[in-house]
C-alpha cells in the first residue's frame, strides 16, 4: 500500500477477431499491495481482462503495464496436475520458476503451511476437497513469487461455508505477503467481504460502471452489516447495468 | 429486492451492534472465542465486525483449527481393499472357470471317445507340452519369441512415442499422416508378409518389420489420443508456471497423456505378438530362428493337434502374462494415482 502504481491499465479494448467489442475503453490503476475485486455479470468481460493483466491474450487496442516479474494466476478450477501429490504440484511452480532442486522440498512444505496444508502434503488432488484443491492452487501460486497474483472466480465451485473460510484464509495470506491481487468475481458480497476498491464492470462492452473504496480494516466477514449494506448498494448498481441489456 | 440476500438473522444482529457499539473496547476478548464455531450462522456477525483491533495470532489460530475440523469433514480415507478380498474377487473366478473348463474337456474326452487324432484331451495336450519342454524344444521357441517379441515392442516404442508426439502437437503434420496411421491399424500386419520376404528374405529383419508395421500405429494413435484428451486447462497453467515449449510437452503434456499412451503400448504390445506369431508361422527356414510360431507350423506338418493345442496354449498363456504382470499392474496404479479408479469391492 505504499501508493506505487502496479498494474496500470490505459483506455484497453478487447475484441475477438470480427465478433463485438467484449472491452471498452478499460482505465484502471491498481496500486502496489491494493486488493481490487473486479466484478461484473456474465459476459462483461471481467475474465478477458484478467488474461490480458496475465499476458495470456493481447489487447486490441490501448496498453497494459504489470510489474516485470509477471503475475501468477488461479482459476476457478484448481488445475492442480492430477498426478502429482499437493507437494510435488508446488514443486512444479518451483521447478519452472528455476529454484534449485535442494530447497525446493522444504520450500513447497513451508508454502503448503501457509495455507494449512501441511498435513495434506502427499495426497494427490483427488483425496482432497474442493477447498484444498483451491488452498493447495494457491500455494502454487504463492510459490511463483510474483508481486502480482490474479484470481479468476477462485472460489466460485465451492460450498458457502468452505469459501467463508477461504476469504479468511486469502486475506490472512494478502496481509502476510502484500501482493497485489486482482480478484474477478460476481458474487457481490464477496466482493463487498474481501476487496480495498471493488470495480463494477458494465456488460457488453466491458467498461468500468462504478468504483467503491472500502476503508474498513481487517475483520470484514462476510455477515458484517457494512458488507451487507455496501452490497445493496453495488447489486443496485449491477441490476442497473444489467437492465441496460434489457432494452 | 437485495435484501431478500440478507441473512436470516439480521435484526439480531443490528441489535447487537448497537450495544456493542457502546461498549467497543470489550469486544476483542469474547470475539476470538466465538469464531470456533464452525457455522458462520452461528457466529456473530455484528462483533467480528466492529471488532476492528483483533487479535491477529488468536484468529489465524482460530482459522487454522476451523480449517482443519472442515478439511477433516469433507475427506475420507481412501479404502484399499485387502490381499484375501482382492484374491477372491480378481484372481480366483478366472481360475475356476479354466478348471471347470479342462474338467468338462476331460469328461467329454473319456465319456464320447472320440478319435484321438482330432481331438486330444487335456492330458494328451499336456503331454505333448512335457514332450517338447523334455526335447528343450518348448523352451528354445519360448525364448526365440519372446525376445522377438519384446525387442520388436521396444523399438516399436522408441519409434513411436516421438512420432506420436510430433503427430498430436503439429497439427498440419497430423492433418497429412493422421488418416493414414489410423489405416495402418486397421490393416493386419500379416499382410506385410509376403513384401516384408521379398525385401529381406527369410531373416530375422522380416519378422521385426512386420511386429513394428503392427505395433508402431497402435502406440502413435494411443498417444495421439491421449495428447488429444489433456485438458487445456492443464496446459494454461502450465504456460502460466513459466514453461516453455519443451518443459510443457515434458512436464504437463506427456504426463498427462499418460493414460491414453498406456492403453495405446498395451494395444502395441497385443499388437507385436500377434504379428510375431503370424510372421513365424508363415515365414520359416533361412535364418530365421525356432520360435513359438515355428513350432505351430511344424506341429501342423506333423498332423500332431496335440502339439498344436501345446502350442496355441502357451502363447495364450504369454500373452496373459505379460498383461497380468506388465500392464495391469502398471495401469492400476497410474489410474489409482490419479483418482480414476474405481474399487469394485467397495
Amino acid at each position: 500500500m505504499s501508493g506505487q502504481t502496479a498494474i496500470r491499465i490505459e483506455h484497453v479494448g478487447k475484441r475477438f477477431g470480427a465478433g463485438p467489442l467484449v472491452l471498452d475503453d478499460v482505465n484502471l490503476d491498481i496500486a502496489e499491495g491494493e486488493f481490487v475485486c473486479l466484478l461484473g455479470a456474465s459476459g462483461c468481460g471481467k475474465s478477458t481482462l484478467l488474461n490480458l493483466i496475465a499476458g495470456l491474450d493481447r489487447p486490441t487496442t490501448g496498453t497494459i503495464d504489470v510489474p516485470a516479474e509477471g503475475a501468477a494466476v488461479m482459476f476457478q478450477e484448481s488445475a492442480l496436475m492430477p498426478w502429482l501429490t499437493a507437494q510435488a504440484n508446488v514443486e512444479l511452480a518451483l521447478r519452472l520458476r528455476g529454484v534449485p532442486r535442494s530447497t525446493r522440498a522444504s520450500q513447497a512444505r513451508e508454502l503448503l503451511a501457509t495455507v494449512n496444508l501441511s498435513d495434506a502434503a502427499a495426497k494427490r488432488p483427488h483425496e482432497l476437497s474442493g477447498g484444498m484443491r483451491q488452498r493447495v492452487a494457491l500455494a502454487r501460486a504463492l510459490a511463483q513469487d510474483r508481486p502480482v497474483l490474479l484470481m479468476d472466480e477462485p472460489f466460485a465451485a465451492l460450498d458457502a461455508i468452505t469459501r467463508d473460510l477461504l476469504h479468511d484464509e486469502l486475506e490472512r495470506v494478502w496481509r502476510r505477503t502484500g501482493r497485489t491481487i486482482v480478484f474477478v468475481t460476481h458474487n457481490v458480497r464477496e466482493a463487498a467481504r474481501l476487496g480495498q476498491r471493488v470495480v463494477l464492470l458494465s456488460s457488453r462492452p466491458g467498461r468500468v460502471a462504478g468504483e467503491w473504496r472500502i476503508d474498513a480494516a481487517e475483520g470484514r466477514r462476510i455477515e458484517s452489516p457494512e458488507v451487507a449494506a455496501l452490497s445493496i448498494e453495488i447489486t443496485a448498481e449491477l441490476r442497473k447495468e444489467i437492465r441496460r441489456n434489457a432494452a | 429486492m437485495p435484501r431478500e440476500q440478507d441473512p436470516v438473522g439480521r435484526v439480531t444482529t443490528k441489535e447487537r451492534i448497537e450495544t456493542t457499539g457502546t461498549t467497543v473496547g470489550r469486544v476483542a476478548a469474547p470475539e476470538a472465542t466465538r469464531i470456533e464455531t464452525p457455522d458462520p450462522g452461528t457466529s456473530a456477525p455484528g462483533l467480528d465486525a466492529l471488532a476492528g483491533a483483533r487479535h491477529a495470532t488468536d484468529a489465524g489460530d482460530d482459522l487454522r483449527t476451523l480449517e482443519s475440523g472442515l478439511d477433516r469433514l469433507q475427506t475420507d480415507a481412501e479404502h484399499r481393499p485387502g490381499l484375501w478380498r482382492r484374491f477372491t474377487t480378481s484372481v480366483l473366478p478366472p481360475i475356476v472357470f479354466v478348471v471347470a473348463l479342462l474338467v468338462a474337456w476331460q469328461l467329454y474326452v473319456v465319456i464320447a471317445q472320440p478319435r484321438p487324432d482330432l481331438a486330444p484331451g487335456p492330458l494328451d495336450v499336456a503331454g505333448a507340452l512335457g514332450d517338447a519342454w523334455q526335447s528343450g524344444r518348448l523352451q528354445l521357441a519360448v525364448a526365440t519369441s519372446l525376445e522377438r517379441g519384446v525387442v520388436g515392442f521396444l523399438i516399436a516404442v522408441i519409434v513411436g512415442t516421438p512420432l506420436g508426439l510430433l503427430l498430436a502437437e503439429v497439427k498440419p503434420l497430423r492433418r497429412a499422416v493422421g488418416p493414414i496411421i489410423s489405416g495402418l491399424q486397421v490393416l493386419p500386419s500379416v499382410a506385410w508378409v509376403p513384401a516384408a520376404i521379398i525385401w529381406f528374405g527369410l531373416s530375422d529383419a522380416t519378422v521385426y518389420f512386420v511386429v513394428l508395421m503392427g505395433a508402431v500405429p497402435s502406440i502413435v494413435n494411443g498417444l495421439i489420443s491421449g495428447v488429444d484428451q489433456v485438458p487445456p486447462q492443464l496446459r494454461r497453467v502450465g504456460t502460466v508456471l513459466g514453461a516453455g515449449p519443451g518443459r510443457l510437452a515434458t512436464l504437463v503434456v506427456l504426463p498427462a497423456a499418460l493414460p491414453g499412451y498406456v492403453a495405446g503400448l498395451k494395444q502395441g504390445w497385443a499388437f507385436s505378438w500377434r504379428s510375431l506369431m503370424a510372421a513365424e508361422i508363415i515365414a520359416t527356414g533361412g535364418t530365421i530362428g525356432f520360435g513359438l510360431g515355428s513350432m505351430l507350423d511344424q506341429s501342423r506338418e506333423l498332423a500332431d493337434l496335440a502339439g498344436v493345442l501345446a502350442t496355441i496354449i502357451t502363447i495364450l498363456a504369454i500373452g496373459i502374462l505379460i498383461e497380468l504382470v506388465v500392464f495391469a499392474p502398471l495401469e492400476r496404479r497410474m489410474l489409482r494415482r490419479r483418482g480414476l479408479l474405481v474399487e469394485r469391492s467397495r
